[in-house]
């Protein structure tokens, strides 16, 4: 269950929508690294395909090579621009290098990309790869809110992170029939009303990549978790947590973080 | 924490789920039509799934269902709230052939954007072609590629075709293609300058000019404006008004990026931007051809009379082209009364 979950990473930059029923909704967006890699993996494969194209154009144009020259020059041309666009624009946001890299463009009110936003923000790369390798669009990206180069400024469009999430599942934690936390609810209450959203998310996180931690790291972080636990959010009494390991103090912390059945315990 | 998940949860995951379903069949749909029962179906779950994201978002600490439930509602809100295009609209091959009024009925909406990029032009022409005129020094400066400077050479090596090693349809067919690839990239660049409200846009058109001003004056001078006009005509006829449509292009998108915000209607604008575009598109492709097939003849092959006579009659023919096809009515106050799709 826990390895089946996508890795969140907590420092990414995000949009929030307002829907005009009063919804708010939180895209993550997606940075220029990996940005950078789909486009390369995208030249690649329009390079690929032209010079593909090209061993055929040749042997089509053996007696006139002049022709196939023409021929190439201009397909390259003309697929480096098509190529973005028509993907984009007839595949959900997506070329075949953002797919593989779960990035989509989309429009800025968070619809989905028309057909000339896809056209003007590839055509704009002439612009953005100026002087070289993408400095403009590059800085142009990193110094927008909405990580914006000026193509997407100019269509409107965002290019947004779209990793495949399912609906959450139950964890490890909630499944302890016994959590000797609950036994001090004032204390107990404490821990939920003073845990920040990104704390509580943190022991979450700590907790689910239990394994793919090593031990001498996961050692220190459950220590350093507990401890500030102890000292700064709600301290349990003492003969309590000397009984538990650091590793212990945490799943029954996130037991009382998020295990919802022994909230109407704890309220009753 | 005032939320049970565990029961909303319970209570909730059937709609989800169906929500799930909905959109995955709708958009694994190539039109991604809704019928009406779908879209009162689909209006209501996302009413609901909408006002669970809230509850969890302010009433419970939950990061992942959160999240999921943003990307669900998201998903949702975006098939609800966009109007896709049809397949038939796209696939209609006469939308296709409609470019070919579309770009002369642009050109004149825009038409004052065009007069811009033709003035700064000029100007660069006239700096250009005075600084040759009365500071022959100038030259070296104005003109920095070798055979530009040295016209007598060069036209005696056009003349023999000493500049080319082997004269023939091959070599001109690949010299085409990377004229048109060149022209469309510095034209693509002059339109996309825009963006720096234009002012990049008019410094490639001056210096444009100023290329353009000193080499006319320069090869005048010494005698050789027959063959200059001959030779740069049959191409330069399509090739320096679509530089100047690029302008246009460049002068229209600032224009609408220093607009306010809530003013713009940037769908339309962006058809327009994209029309001109490819309108200059076809027009340097017929001009990189001429050059490379046409232009490149001199006399005796081609007496310089004749060359002359077909660049004026290309002219002709653009400037009514430009002028007369498509719709008439298309004055900018035609434009004004649509309404805005897109903020």
């Amino acid at each position: 269950m826990t390895n089946s979950q996508p890795i969140r990473w907590s420092t990414t930059a995000e949009v929030t929508i307002a829907t005009p029923e009063g919804v708010l909704f939180r895209l993550p967006l997606a940075g220029p690294a990996s940005r950078l890699y789909a486009m390369l993996l995208d030249t690649a494969i329009v390079l690929g395909t032209v010079n593909g194209v090209g061993l055929l154009v040749y042997w089509i144009f053996a007696k006139a090579p002049g022709f196939g020259v023409m021929v190439i020059t201009l397909a390259e041309f003309a697929i480096g621009f098509v190529y973005g666009a028509l993907l984009e624009g007839f595949w959900n946001g997506q070329t075949i290098g953002k797919r593989l890299f779960h990035l989509r463009v989309i429009d800025q009110a968070a619809l989905p990309l028309r057909i000339e936003q896809a056209w003007v923000r590839n055509l704009m790369r002439v612009f953005d790869a100026l002087p070289f390798a993408y400095l403009v669009g590059g800085i142009s990206a990193l110094s927008s809110p909405l990580m914006q180069r000026f193509g997407d400024r100019v269509a409107g469009t965002l290019v947004v992170r779209q990793t495949p999430l399912a609906a959450p599942g139950e964890e490890f934690w909630t499944r302890q029939k016994y959590n000797s936390f609950m036994d001090y609810p004032a204390v107990a209450m404490r821990l939920r009303r003073a845990t920040t959203p990104e704390l509580a998310s943190l022991i979450q996180d700590a907790l689910r990549r239990r394994n793919e931690i090593a031990p001498y790291a996961r050692r220190e972080i459950y220590r350093d978790l507990a401890a500030y636990l102890q000292s700064e959010i709600a301290s349990f009494p003492d003969e309590l947590v000397e009984m538990l390991s650091d590793e212990q103090y945490l799943i029954n912390a996130a037991g009382v973080l998020f295990g919802y059945q022994r909230l109407s315990r704890l309220h009753g | 924490m005032i939320l049970d998940l565990e029961r909303f949860q319970a209570q909730a995951r059937p709609r989800w789920s169906k929500l799930e379903s909905l959109l995955a069949a709708l958009e694994s749909r190539p039109d991604r039509r809704l019928n009406l029962v779908e879209a009162e179906q689909l209006q209501e779950i996302y009413a609901q799934t909408a006002a669970d994201l809230n509850r969890v978002t302010h009433g419970a600490l939950a990061p992942d269902l959160r999240q999921y439930l943003e990307r669900l509602v998201a998903r949702a809100y975006a098939e609800l709230y966009y109007a896709p295009p049809t397949r038939s609209e796209i696939w209609q091959p006469r939308r296709w052939l409609r470019i070919f009024t579309a770009f002369p009925e642009t050109f004149r909406r825009q038409s004052r954007y065009f007069a811009l990029a033709v003035m700064i032009t000029v100007l660069g022409c006239a700096l250009g072609g005075l600084g040759v005129r009365y500071d022959p020094g100038s030259v070296d400066v104005l003109l920095p590629a070798d055979y530009l400077r040295n016209p007598g050479q060069r036209v005696h090596e056009e003349e023999k075709g000493q500049s080319r090693d082997l004269p023939s349809a091959q070599l001109e067919a690949a010299f085409s293609a990377e004229l048109i690839r060149h022209n469309i990239q510095v034209a693509l660049l002059a339109a996309a300058l825009g963006v720096t409200f234009g002012i990049g846009t008019a410094l490639l058109l001056f210096e444009n000019g100023v290329l353009l001003g000193a080499v006319a004056v320069h090869y005048t001078q010494q005698g050789f404006g027959l063959f200059v006009t001959a030779w740069l005509l049959p191409h330069g006829v399509f090739e320096i008004p679509s530089i100047l449509i690029a302008g246009q292009a460049g002068f229209y998108l600032a224009r609408l990026l220093l607009r306010r915000r809530e003013d713009r209607n940037v769908r339309q604008s962006m058809r327009e931007w994209l029309v001109l575009i490819a309108g200059l598109a076809m027009m340097l492709v017929w001009a990189g051809m001429i050059e490379a097939f046409f232009s490149q003849h001199h006399a005796p092959v081609l007496p310089y009379g004749f060359k002359v006579v077909v660049g004026a009659a290309e002219l002709a023919l653009l400037t009514i082209y430009l002028l007369l096809i498509g719709r008439r009515d298309t004055g900018a106050e035609a434009r004004t009364s649509v309404p805005s799709e897109n903020k």
